[in-house]
């Protein structure tokens, strides 16, 4: 492990960048049309109960990372393959998020560009920065929520005043009943992005106020989840159901409608500079928690050495996992069925129920 | 040495990056499109024809005063699908099309009557990254596309532009044509409960002389494009148009009219008066009676007494009060017209089918299959609520003081 400490405004902003992450992008809940917002907010409150599982087993084990503690609580050697799994599991998601970013890219602006190129591009700034330790990860992040929050603020008003929003495309809510929603949202957004908190596990000793740690990460997710619901909303409202549905990236479809007095407008670049840092934010702490549980795993004094290999698998893996984008969105919900309930929801509760009777034990035994 | 060596290997890395973007355009490369006109031949081929800017010839301002020759250029290419012919147009453009610019799209009333010519336009324009679905749409009526796009305008250098300007400035002051862009046209046509309407366009005079330069020496142009009616779009074609008389009515009711006049008649006189509204709003809202939806339009406007051509007393307020009355029932009975039309279309132009689907969704399943039908018998009401706030700068109008008769 490194020995490094961040603050826990730090880790809010990192849990806030990681959390809106790609999923800002992207049509969150759209198969149940004008009700995704709902379906994102019902994800969000489930996130937030499996968030108090990753919290509790953090509570038994406040010095340990993910990969750490499952040693302990399973035992050595199921704990270790455990912990390689896990390691795979990241950098899985590391590289699909890449993909997503490139694809981005390479469907919208740079046409002509091959894939390769883009995330090289990316992966290479990326293993720059983890290069240079987690600490400084944290300080771009302060530095580029910033900036996120100004773009952010500034879209939000063009959007308004171009008079684009129709609230009444939200209506009518409700339309096929809760059970929809309900689904959708405790099945898939609970996992994509909210569930994807488990990382944070890794990241978690690295905070200096071990106290703060709960209500930094729950506002983090909150703040979150209510910008990826507002995003939805504007997305809905302005594009209409149909439109949100049909659209892979809905938020450009709806910054390149902004038009106001006839010169502001073709302003894909805001979405363009969100996608960059958004990506940069999510990807790298993937790839950090990867690395960080590599580390640990194979018990290496220097991480420094891991740092271009795991960045290598993770550009190879970006490019190789699927031959198209259509490919790449099926596997995407087979990743929801097969890896995320395992990996976020059903190993951690397992290992909570374990390391509860373990320290019970420990507990009754001392006194 | 060894130092030295390592910076060197730097250096060489960077230069790959340094040659700069992977796909670079030149501004010198590109040919910025601003209109497509898309007609069908005979050969069943698309004929689509590029207008294409000519930007040394628009500059305007003292310095440049604008070259010599035309500021447009137009290519014609076939293909059986629009990507086709637009790789086909490479064939006689030196540089490579760019579509960011696009702002006007012509459709052939041809094409625009015949369901697969019209549809199979549309997704390789919503596709394309690089074309903006907020381009205006248009069908030229009793021409061909290529004739509208060719044509050249005097006030304006830039033919795309006053097209696009002028449906912008007859929305806002006249209320007979609107804007509708790509998106919204894809969004009527997907739409189970709204049909898209589309604003047509006329060469109006000598056609032949439309696109020569001589066309632009003269005070009045020998041809000129003017916005004429708005079709229908029923099931991916054109049923019909509705004429300007009825289109304001079409207009209001969609909530786009912001000023228009309404000209009535005063104490037998005809055409006495006019009041020009300056801010209006249309709420559509459904309700049900029976179990069956009833559509109430109601509209409230307010603006000015513009013209007084008789003997009145516009002090008084009994008589605003029944201007008033007067103008509401005029545009009652414009929109109630309005409506019958496009009943007799059996065509839901007005979206009342998705009011009904937002208000009651149940109710929407079982109408929604055959919504049009049920359109055509659906019960419409109008109420208008008009203030005439003011009457301009003179209160009586001098017909009040004239001596003789």
């Amino acid at each position: 492990m490194e020995k490094v400490k961040i603050s826990g405004y730090q880790l809010f902003v990192l849990v806030v960048l990681f959390e809106m992450g790609s999923a800002i992008l992207l049509g969150l809940g759209s198969e149940v049309k004008q009700d995704a917002w709902i379906a994102i907010l019902l994800g969000l409150f489930g996130g937030i109960i499996v968030f108090f599982i990753y919290y509790q087993l953090y509570k038994y084990y406040p010095d340990l990372p993910l990969t750490s503690y499952l040693q302990k609580i399973v035992g050595k050697w199921v704990g270790r393959l455990l912990g390689l799994l896990y390691i795979v599991y990241f950098m899985y998601v590391a590289a699909r998020v890449l993909r997503d970013f490139g694809e981005l890219l390479t469907t919208t602006i740079y046409n002509s560009t091959p894939l390769f190129i883009i995330n090289t591009l990316m992966i290479v700034t990326i293993i720059y920065g983890v290069h240079k330790g987690f600490e400084v990860l944290a300080r771009v992040g302060e530095l580029y929520f910033i900036i996120i929050y100004l773009t952010a603020i500034l879209g939000m008003l063009l959007i308004i005043f171009s008079g684009l929003i129709h609230l009444s495309n939200l209506a009518p809510i409700l339309e096929n009943g809760l059970n929809p929603v309900i689904k959708t949202g405790l099945t898939q957004i609970i996992t994509f992005p909210f569930g994807e908190m488990i990382v944070i596990t890794m990241v978690l000793p690295l905070i200096n106020d071990k106290k703060k740690a709960k209500w930094v990460c729950l506002s983090g997710m909150v703040l979150a989840g209510i910008n990826i619901t507002i995003t939805a909303v504007v997305n809905i409202s302005v594009l209409g159901v149909d439109l949100y549905h049909r659209s892979p990236f809905p938020l450009l479809t709806t910054i390149g409608r902004i038009q106001i007095a006839d010169f502001i407008e073709r302003l894909d670049v805001l979405f363009m500079l969100y996608l960059v840092i958004g990506g940069f934010f999510k990807i790298a702490i993937f790839y950090y928690a990867a690395l960080a549980g590599a580390v640990d795993v194979f018990q290496m004094k220097n991480q420094g050495k891991l740092v271009f290999p795991i960045g290598i698998i993770v550009l190879f893996a970006s490019i190789t996992i699927a031959s198209n984008f259509a490919e790449f969105i099926k596997e995407g919900i087979a990743v929801t069925i097969y890896l995320s309930w395992p990996f976020q929801i059903i190993i951690p509760s397992i290992l909570l129920t374990i390391a509860y009777f373990r320290n019970r034990k420990k507990q009754t035994s001392s006194l | 040495m060894k130092k030295w060596l390592i910076i060197l290997l730097a250096l060489t890395m960077t230069v790959p990056l340094l040659s700069a973007c992977w796909n670079q355009k030149e501004l010198t490369d590109l040919a910025f499109v601003l209109a497509l006109g898309i007609d069908k031949g005979e050969d069943d081929m698309y004929h689509v024809s590029f207008q294409i800017v000519n930007p040394g010839n628009v500059s305007t301002g003292q310095g440049g005063g604008g070259g010599q020759g035309l500021p447009i250029a137009v290519y014609k290419s076939t293909g059986r699908t629009i990507t086709e012919a637009a790789r086909n147009a490479t064939k006689k453009v030196s540089r490579r099309l760019y579509y960011a610019h696009t702002n006007l799209v012509v459709v052939s009333e041809e094409v625009a009557k015949e369901k697969n010519s019209l549809l199979h336009i549309m997704d390789g324009l919503d596709r394309d990254p690089e074309f903006r679905t907020t381009t205006e749409l248009v069908i030229a009526r009793d021409s061909t596309a290529e004739e509208l796009v060719t044509t050249l305008t005097i006030l304006d250098k830039l033919p795309v532009m006053k097209i696009t300007k002028e449906i912008k400035a007859t929305e806002a002051m006249l209320g007979e044509n609107m804007s509708v862009t790509i998106d919204d046209f894809m969004n009527g046509i997907i739409s189970t409960g709204k049909e898209p309407i589309v604003n047509g366009y006329r060469l109006v005079g000598i056609k032949e002389k439309a696109r020569l330069a001589e066309n632009l020496q003269t005070t009045t142009t020998d041809a000129f494009l003017a916005a004429d009616g708005l079709a229908v779009i029923k099931d991916g074609e054109l049923i019909d148009w509705i004429e300007s008389n009825k289109a304001r009515g079409v207009i209001w009711v969609l909530d786009k009219a912001k000023s228009t006049d309404i000209t009535i008649s005063w104490n037998g006189k005809k055409n006495g008066l006019s009041m020009v509204p300056i801010r209006s709003k249309t709420k559509v809202a459904t309700a049900f009676k029976n179990g069956k939806p009833i559509i109430n339009i109601s509209i409230e406007n307010e603006g000015w007494i513009s013209e007084a051509n008789t003997a009145i007393d516009l002090t008084d307020p009994k008589i605003m009060e029944k201007i008033q009355k007067l103008v509401e029932r005029k545009i009652e009975k414009e929109v109630l017209s309005s409506v019958k039309e496009a009943q007799k279309l059996r065509c839901d132009i007005f979206g009342f089918g998705e009011n009904v689907h937002k208000t009651n969704p149940k109710l929407w399943k079982k109408l929604e299959s055959n919504w049009n039908d049920y359109f055509a018998d659906l019960e419409v009401n109008v109420k208008v609520d008009s203030y005439a706030r003011r009457e301009g700068v003179r209160t009586k109008p001098f017909w009040s003081v004239l001596k003789f008769k």
